[in-house]
């Protein structure tokens, strides 16, 4: 009240907001891997499938306790809102759930695999003892079938986190498409930076060749996810700086206001620049020479690790700064 | 299009003409406020804006009395994900404190801040323009308690009531119209 400043949104909802964009990340990666890459980069798939649905249920956990009524949550599932973007974003989030839980099983490897039994003919549904493994061509036009489901769904997760808090015209830094772009490029980003890290620590048994062939891949994409992201922010600073008065005076949190060293240092320096920079330097011999791409476990754990550290440093700065920006005081008329 | 003068029966429009001149920031109804519904201690349904103006020596202060704008475009009602925030027909826009889950989205959708958690009922709460006098034909509390007669409250809809009379005779603005929210608060602009 007088616009005084009240965080009601804190940590949890940062928690939820990144842990929702790594979720969609790796399932969007996994799927896409699916379908470039075939067998060769099964690894990637199975790495991106398997971490998939765990930090979105980890930030919905950590979400629903951010509720004054956490026991009551359930009450969003008896409506559609259509104009709430947090209601349509909760059926969203429904569907991904289910959907990367199903893809998760098809991913399981073995021994647990065989745990995954489907009835063989009509009359044996009632009959669970008689069903049988799902044969390999089985497993994989499912797999298939649910990451062609799932992409779209996964994209729209990782936008959604963004149109949540751009959806509000009462908050000028957060009022512009822009955001849900940037959330959506930072969540992919996430989400191939978690599976980059895991398949570096896991090396396949099939060799050196096999890793260096994931790693272009992942790098790769990683690389172009970064690009785009600083692609956003680019034009983000613009249009906010050259938009009303409230619009501009948002940007004065993270140009010289409180949130200035955490954005310029944490988000774009440390989550973009540097991760560029190893990247840049990793995928250099495949540019230059076309060798196989450069690699070092420490360098390459260390970007990831960057790149999720400044996609959380975004929403973090996000969520804070956009409470703080608000329509400025009424001048004398 | 309906002529609602004949057609239909003219649907109420309760609303606010706030006297910046008359206020002398006595903070009246705040207390009346609270006392009539039971206000958490540290939060406020009203409150009373100070915008200075002029250059030095001639300094200017103007008291703006405000609370929840009753938004005819209500930012709040539409980002509700379970519909707890809903319009009523004489254009109040009240909370049903069971339907909210309190997650705070209307709180950053709102640009006036006029909502804040109730922790005892475990939900949003808001100024309701005493709703529960309204439904037995008595003004809101602040309205009634205000000394210097700042607050004027009525149907904006009636062009015989107070307020619209106000708006008719005297040069009026509203507070963030440019987020078109079509507020039912209008502000005779000070003299």
């Amino acid at each position: 009240m007088e616009h005084d400043v009240h965080f009601h949104w804190n940590m949890l909802i940062v928690i939820y907001l990144f842990t929702a964009g790594v979720s969609a990340g790796a399932f969007v990666i996994s799927g896409l891997a699916t379908y470039l890459g075939g067998t060769r980069y099964k690894r990637i798939s199975r790495i991106g499938a398997l971490i998939a649905p765990w930090p979105l249920m980890l930030g919905l956990f950590v979400l629903i306790f951010d509720l004054t009524k956490p026991f009551q949550f359930w009450w969003l599932f008896l409506t559609i809102q259509w104009t709430s973007p947090m209601s349509i974003g909760t059926w969203l989030l429904t569907a991904f759930s289910i959907l990367s839980m199903l893809y998760f099983i098809l991913w399981i490897p073995r021994p647990w695999r065989d745990l995954l039994r489907v009835p063989h003919s009509t009359a044996d549904i009632f009959q669970p003892r008689q069903w049988r493994l799902m044969t390999r061509e089985m497993v994989g036009i499912s797999r298939r079938v649910i990451a062609a489901i799932g992409f779209p769904i996964g994209l729209g997760v990782g936008m959604y986190t963004g149109i949540l808090l751009g959806a509000i015209p009462a908050r000028p830094l957060w009022n512009t498409p822009m955001v849900a772009q940037l959330f959506l490029f930072s969540a992919m980003s996430s989400g191939v930076a978690t599976v980059l890290l895991i398949a570096a620590f896991t090396p396949p048994k099939d060799g050196h060749d096999h890793l260096l062939h994931e790693r272009h891949f992942l790098v790769t994409v990683d690389t172009v996810l970064i690009v785009l992201e600083i692609f956003v922010i680019i034009p983000f600073f613009l249009h906010q700086s050259l938009n009303t008065w409230s619009s501009a005076e948002s940007m004065s949190l993270i140009m010289g206001g409180p949130f200035t060293l955490v954005f310029w240092v944490g988000v774009v320096l440390v989550g973009l620049l540097i991760p560029l920079a190893i990247e840049g330097f990793e995928l250099f011999p495949v540019i230059w020479k076309e060798a196989a791409v450069k690699y070092s476990r420490l360098w390459g754990g260390l970007s990831a690790v960057m790149v999720l550290i400044g996609g959380f440093l975004l929403r973090y700065v996000l969520v804070y700064a956009g409470q703080m920006s608000h329509f400025l005081p009424m001048l004398e008329r | 299009m309906a002529n609602p003068s004949t057609d239909t029966p003219r649907k109420k429009r309760w609303g606010f003409v706030m006297e910046s001149d008359r206020c002398i920031d006595c903070q009246a109804c705040m207390v009346a406020c609270s006392v009539e519904n039971n206000v958490p201690i540290g939060k406020h349904r009203n409150w009373i804006n100070h915008k200075e103006s002029g250059i030095f020596p001639n300094l200017n202060q103007t008291f703006m009395p405000e609370n929840c704008h009753h938004c005819n475009n209500a930012p709040c009602e539409r980002v509700c994900p379970t519909g707890a925030t809903y319009h009523r027909d004489d254009g109040l826009v009240l909370v049903d404190y069971d339907k909210c889950i309190g997650c705070k989205y209307c709180m950053m959708a709102c640009p006036y801040d006029a909502r804040y958690v109730d922790e005892e009922k475990a939900a949003v709460d808001k100024c309701t323009f005493c709703v529960h006098r309204l439904d037995v034909g008595q003004p809101p509390a602040c309205v009634e308690t205000c000394i210097g007669r700042a607050r004027h409250f009525g149907d904006l809809n009636d062009p015989n009531s107070k307020v619209s009379m106000l708006l008719a005779t005297h040069d009026h603005y509203q507070l963030y119209e440019e987020a078109g929210t079509e507020s039912a608060i209008y502000y005779i602009r000070s003299k």
